[in-house]
C-alpha cells in the first residue's frame, strides 16, 4: 500500500460529486456555450480517475451509476434511440425534433439533441473510465 | 428408429406437385420481373423455359426422394435438422439459379449454392478430411464463380444487356466483338469449376465426404450440373463459334477420359460413381459444344437419364453403408441375399446406366450417337466417347453384379440387413421411371422436346425422329457394351495396372491444388514475420516512414509552386502558447526519464490547446486539456506498469541500433508537414462550408455553438459511429487488460 495522501482524500470526497455536477453542466450547456458531451464525459472520466489514483479503483468503480460496459452499451443505444423520433414523424434517421415546454415564468426548450448528447456523455465515461480504472486496477494489484 | 424428418418432404413435394400442375396448364414460357436495384439497372427476373423446366422438375423431384431417402437415412443423428435446413435452402437456390434471366441475380444464386455445399459437405466438420475437402469445394467453386461474375460484366458490355434472353437475341451481332473469347473463356472457367471439368475435376470426388443423401442430390442430380445448365444455356447463342464448339467438345472429352480412367482406380463405391458422373459431365460439356439440333436432344436426355440413374446408384451405396458397414468394393459381394430390394434397384439402374436397350439410358445414348453422327466429330472424339461408354458399363457391372452376386464371404460378426421402407422407396422409384420411360420414350417426348427448344432454337422433334438411322446406333452400342464387359472382367488386373502409374498424380492439377494450399500460411507467416515483428521502435519507423512517404506523394502529385504565407504580427498570447510548444517539443529530445518524458510532452498538448483557445475555438480547446489530462493519467499508469515488469520483457531491444534511422526519418517527416503546412495556408481559406454551418446552426439546429450543433445534430450520425468505435475499443481492452491482471497475480 502506497503512503495515503489524507488531504487529497478528504477534498477529493468533497470534489468528486462537485467535478460530476460541473461535467453535467457543461455537458448541457454545450448547444450554445462550449461544452458538450464528449468534454463532458472526459471530465467525468477525470473526475473517476482521480478517485481511483487517491483512494482506490474499487472505490471509483463504486462511484459510477453503472458497470463500464453497461454504462458505455446504454450510452451508445440512448444516442440510437434518440435517432427514432426523427423517423417516425416521416423524416431521416437522427432529425432531432424539439418541443417547448411552457413554464410560469419562463419556457423550457426540449430536444432529442439532448438524448443525443447524453448517450454521447454516457458512452465516453463508460468506455474511457471503464478502460483507465481497468488500467489502474493492474497497477494497484502489484503494490 | 423413426424417421421423424420425414414431413420435411412436403416441401420439395408441395413444389414438384405445383410445378407439374402449372407445365400442363400454362404454356411455356413463363416470365415475371420486379424491379431490386433500379440504380444499378438490376432487375429480380425470372424466366423459365423448356431447360429451366427440366432442370426444375430434377430439382424439386429428386429433392422430394432425397428428403424421404435422408429421413430414414440420419433418423436418429441428431445433426439432421442441419442438413434438412440447409439441403431445402440449397433446393431454393438452386431453383432461383435456373429460373434467373438476369446474369447478376445468377450469379448470386450461384454463388449460394457453393456456401452451402460448403456447409453439406463439411457436415462431419470434426473430421480432418472432411473439412479439407469442404474447404477445398469452395475455393475452386467460389473462385469460378467470381471468374463467372466477370465473364458476365464483359458478356452484358459486349452484349449491352444483363438479361440473358437479349444476350442470346443479340449474338449474332457479338460475335465479332474482339472481347468475346475473353468473356466466354472467364464464364468457361466458372461453369467448368462448378461442373468438376479438367482441370477442375478432383474437388467433386473429394466431396464424397458429405452424407449421402446430400452426394445423390448436390453431386450428381443438381448441383454439378448447374455449370452445364449455364452452357447449355448460351448454347443458343454461340453454337456457331469455332472457338465455342472447340473449347467445350476439347475439355468436355478430355474430362471425361480422365474420369474413365480413375474410376478403374478407386474402392469405395460412392468415389467410383462420383469419377463416372465426372465422366457424364465431361460428356454433357462436349454434347453441349457439337453443332446441330441432334445434340441438343441428347444433352436433354443424358441430364434425364442421368439423374434417373445416378441418383438410385448414390442411394444403393449409402443403403450398403448403412447395411453391411461399408462402401469398400473388394469387400462387398453376394450382398442379394441381405439387401435383395436394394439389389433390385441397382440391377435396374445399372441397366439403364449401362445403356441396354429398353432403359432409359439406351434412349440418351441413342441421341448422343445420332448427334456425334450429326455433328461429324473427330476420329479422336468418337474414339474417346465409345471408351467412357465402355468404362461407364463396366461400372454399372460392378454396382450390380460384383456386389450383389457372386460368393457371399461376409464374415460372421457382421449382420449386413436391408434398409428400411424410406431408404427402398427413392431408388426403386426412380429406376421403375427409368424403365417406364425406355419402354415408352413418348412419354418424356415433350419434355425433352421443349428443353432441346431452349438450347437449339429451330429445333423440330419430327425432324430427328425422320433421320433415324439405326446402324451406327447399333455398332456403337454393341462395341460399349463389348469393350465394357472386357474391361470389368480385367477390372482388378486393370487397377493395378494404373496404381503403378502413381507417379503421374504428382503433376496433375490436384497436387498443384495442396502445393498452392501449403503456400498460403506460409505467405501469411512470413508477412507477419516482417510486419508484425514486435518491436516498437519498428512499428514507430514503419508508420512514420509511410506516413511521410504518403505526404511527399501528395506534396509532388499536386501544385508545387511555393507560396509562403503572408507575414502577420501575431497577438502575443499566441506566440506565448506557440513558444510553449516548441518548449517542450525540445525538451522531449533532451529527457531520459520516461516519466519526466511524459510530462514534458504534455506541454505540447497543453501548448496547443492554449492556441487554439486564443484563436477563437474554446470547444477545442475544451476537449484537448480534457484529453491531455486523461492521456497524462493513461500513459503515466502504462509506464508504471512496465516498470512492475521482469526484467527480460523491459529491455526488449537496444535504441542504439535504430537512432540514426529514426533521426532520418524524424527529420523528413517534420520537413515534408511544416512544407505542406506553410503551402497549405498560404492558400485562400474557403468559407463556404464554416458560412453555412454559422448561418444554419440556430435555425435549423437551435443552438449557438455551432461546432456541438455540428457533432450532435448535422454530423449526428458520424458521432453515432465514434462513440461505437469507442465502445467497441472497451470491449477489446477489457480482456486484454483482465488477461494481463491474471498473469500477474
Amino acid at each position: 500500500m502506497s503512503p495515503r495522501a489524507l488531504l487529497a482524500e478528504v477534498l477529493l470526497r468533497i470534489l468528486h460529486p462537485v467535478l460530476l455536477l460541473a461535467s453535467l453542466w457543461i455537458l448541457l450547456r454545450g448547444h450554445n456555450e462550449p461544452g458538450g458531451g464528449f468534454v463532458g464525459g472526459l471530465l467525468a472520466v477525470a473526475a473517476s480517475a482521480a478517485m481511483a489514483l487517491t483512494l482506490t479503483t474499487a472505490e471509483a468503480r463504486q462511484r459510477l451509476p453503472l458497470p463500464p460496459p453497461r454504462l458505455t452499451a446504454l450510452g451508445v443505444l440512448i444516442a440510437l434511440l434518440s435517432g427514432l423520433p426523427g423517423v417516425f414523424a416521416g423524416q431521416p434517421f437522427l432529425t432531432h425534433l424539439w418541443v417547448t415546454v411552457p413554464l410560469a415564468v419562463t419556457e423550457l426548450p426540449l430536444s432529442t439533441v439532448m438524448l443525443f448528447d447524453l448517450g454521447v456523455y454516457l458512452a465516453v465515461w463508460g468506455a474511457v473510465g471503464g478502460y483507465c480504472l481497468s488500467l489502474l486496477a493492474t497497477v494497484e494489484e502489484q503494490q | 428408429m423413426h424417421a421423424t424428418a420425414l414431413p420435411l418432404a412436403l416441401v420439395p413435394a408441395t413444389l414438384f406437385a405445383l410445378l407439374v400442375l402449372s407445365l400442363i396448364s400454362v404454356p411455356l414460357p413463363w416470365s415475371v420481373s420486379w424491379p431490386w436495384i433500379p440504380v444499378l439497372g438490376v432487375d429480380f427476373a425470372l424466366y423459365v423455359d423448356g431447360l429451366s423446366a427440366q432442370f426444375l422438375l430434377l430439382i424439386t423431384g429428386i429433392g422430394t426422394l432425397v428428403a424421404v431417402y435422408g429421413a430414414g437415412y440420419l433418423a436418429g443423428d441428431a445433426r439432421r435438422w442441419r442438413v434438412f435446413a440447409l439441403l431445402l435452402l440449397f433446393m431454393l437456390a438452386m431453383i432461383g439459379a435456373v429460373c434467373s434471366d438476369h446474369l447478376l441475380l445468377l450469379f448470386l444464386f450461384w454463388e449460394l449454392t457453393s456456401v452451402l455445399s460448403f456447409l453439406l459437405v463439411g457436415f462431419d466438420h470434426a473430421r480432418e478430411s472432411s473439412r479439407k475437402s469442404a474447404q477445398q469445394a469452395l475455393l475452386i467453386t467460389g473462385t469460378g464463380g467470381l471468374f463467372l461474375l466477370a465473364g458476365s460484366i464483359l458478356l452484358a458490355e459486349i452484349g449491352g444487356s444483363y438479361s440473358l434472353r437479349q444476350l442470346i437475341a443479340a449474338a449474332p451481332a457479338m460475335t465479332d466483338d474482339a472481347r468475346l473469347p475473353a468473356a466466354l473463356t472467364l464464364l468457361f472457367v466458372g461453369a467448368f469449376s462448378k461442373s468438376a471439368q479438367f482441370p477442375f475435376h478432383f474437388w467433386l470426388p473429394n466431396a464424397m465426404a458429405a452424407p449421402t443423401p446430400v452426394s445423390a442430390y448436390l453431386h450428381s442430380a443438381t448441383l454439378v450440373k448447374l455449370g452445364v445448365y449455364l452452357l447449355a444455356r448460351l448454347d443458343a447463342a454461340f453454337s456457331d463459334l469455332l472457338f465455342w464448339e472447340y473449347s467445350l467438345v476439347g475439355i468436355g472429352t478430355l474430362t471425361a477420359v480422365i474420369a474413365a480412367v480413375q474410376t478403374v482406380r478407386e474402392r469405395d463405391l460412392k468415389r467410383i460413381l462420383a469419377w463416372s458422373t465426372v465422366a457424364t459431365l465431361g460428356t454433357l460439356t462436349m454434347l453441349v459444344g457439337l453443332p446441330g439440333h441432334g445434340a441438343a436432344l441428347a444433352v436433354a436426355a443424358l441430364f434425364f437419364a442421368h439423374a434417373l440413374y445416378k441418383a438410385p446408384l448414390f442411394f444403393v451405396a449409402g443403403n450398403l453403408d448403412h447395411g453391411a458397414g461399408t462402401r469398400d468394393i473388394d469387400r462387398l459381394t453376394g450382398m442379394r441375399r441381405h439387401l435383395p430390394w436394394t439389389a433390385t434397384a441397382a440391377l435396374l439402374a445399372a441397366l439403364s446406366m449401362a445403356g441396354l436397350p429398353l432403359s432409359f439410358g439406351f434412349v440418351a445414348k441413342d441421341a448422343m450417337t445420332l448427334a456425334k453422327v450429326e455433328a461429324g466429330v473427330f476420329a479422336l472424339v468418337s474414339h474417346a466417347t465409345l471408351f467412357v461408354g465402355s468404362i461407364s458399363v463396366a461400372v454399372a457391372a460392378v454396382a450390380a453384379i460384383h456386389i450383389f452376386w457372386g460368393r457371399d464371404n461376409v464374415g460372421r460378426d457382421a449382420h449386413p440387413h436391408e434398409a428400411p421402407v424410406t431408404m427402398l422407396l427413392p431408388p426403386l422409384l426412380l429406376v421403375a421411371l427409368a424403365v417406364l420411360f425406355g419402354l415408352q420414350p413418348t412419354l418424356v417426348d415433350p419434355l425433352l422436346g421443349v428443353a432441346a427448344q431452349a438450347m437449339a432454337p429451330g429445333f423440330d422433334p419430327l425432324q430427328v425422329d425422320s433421320s433415324y438411322d439405326a446402324w451406327p446406333v447399333a455398332e456403337a452400342s454393341l462395341a460399349t457394351f463389348g469393350f465394357g464387359l472386357l474391361i470389368y472382367l480385367g477390372w482388378d488386373r486393370l487397377r493395378t495396372l494404373l496404381d503403378r502409374a502413381r507417379e503421374l498424380d504428382e503433376i496433375g492439377p490436384e497436387s498443384w491444388y495442396w502445393r498452392k494450399l501449403k503456400f498460403v500460411p506460409k505467405l501469411a507467416a512470413w508477412l507477419t514475420r516482417r510486419l508484425q515483428h514486435g518491436v516498437l521502435p519498428g512499428y514507430l519507423l514503419t508508420l512514420a516512414g509511410a506516413v511521410t512517404l504518403a505526404l511527399l506523394a501528395a506534396l509532388l502529385v499536386g501544385r508545387p509552386s511555393l507560396e509562403l504565407p503572408s507575414a502577420e504580427t501575431l497577438p502575443l498570447p499566441v506566440v506565448g502558447s506557440a513558444l510553449l510548444i516548441a518548449t517542450g517539443a525540445l525538451a522531449t529530445l533532451l529527457v531520459r526519464d520516461h516519466l519526466v518524458l511524459l510530462l514534458v510532452s504534455g506541454l505540447v498538448g497543453y501548448g496547443s490547446a492554449l492556441l487554439f483557445l486564443f484563436t477563437g475555438a474554446p470547444d477545442l480547446a475544451f476537449t484537448q486539456f480534457a484529453v491531455e489530462t486523461v492521456f497524462v493519467v493513461v500513459a503515466a499508469t502504462v509506464l508504471r506498469r512496465l516498470r512492475q515488469l521482469p526484467p527480460p520483457l523491459q529491455v526488449a531491444v537496444s535504441e542504439a541500433r535504430w537512432r540514426p534511422l529514426a533521426l532520418a526519418v524524424s527529420i523528413a517527416l517534420g520537413s515534408v508537414l511544416s512544407t505542406l503546412l506553410l503551402l497549405a495556408a498560404a492558400q485562400p481559406f474557403d468559407p463556404q462550408l464554416s458560412d453555412f454551418f454559422s448561418a444554419q446552426s440556430v435555425p435549423a439546429a437551435h443552438g449557438r455553438n455551432v461546432v456541438n450543433v455540428i457533432i450532435v445534430d448535422f454530423r449526428a450520425l458520424d458521432t453515432l459511429g465514434e462513440i461505437a468505435v469507442v465502445a467497441l475499443a472497451l470491449v477489446a481492452a477489457l480482456p486484454l487488460l483482465k488477461l494481463s491482471r491474471r498473469r500477474s497475480s
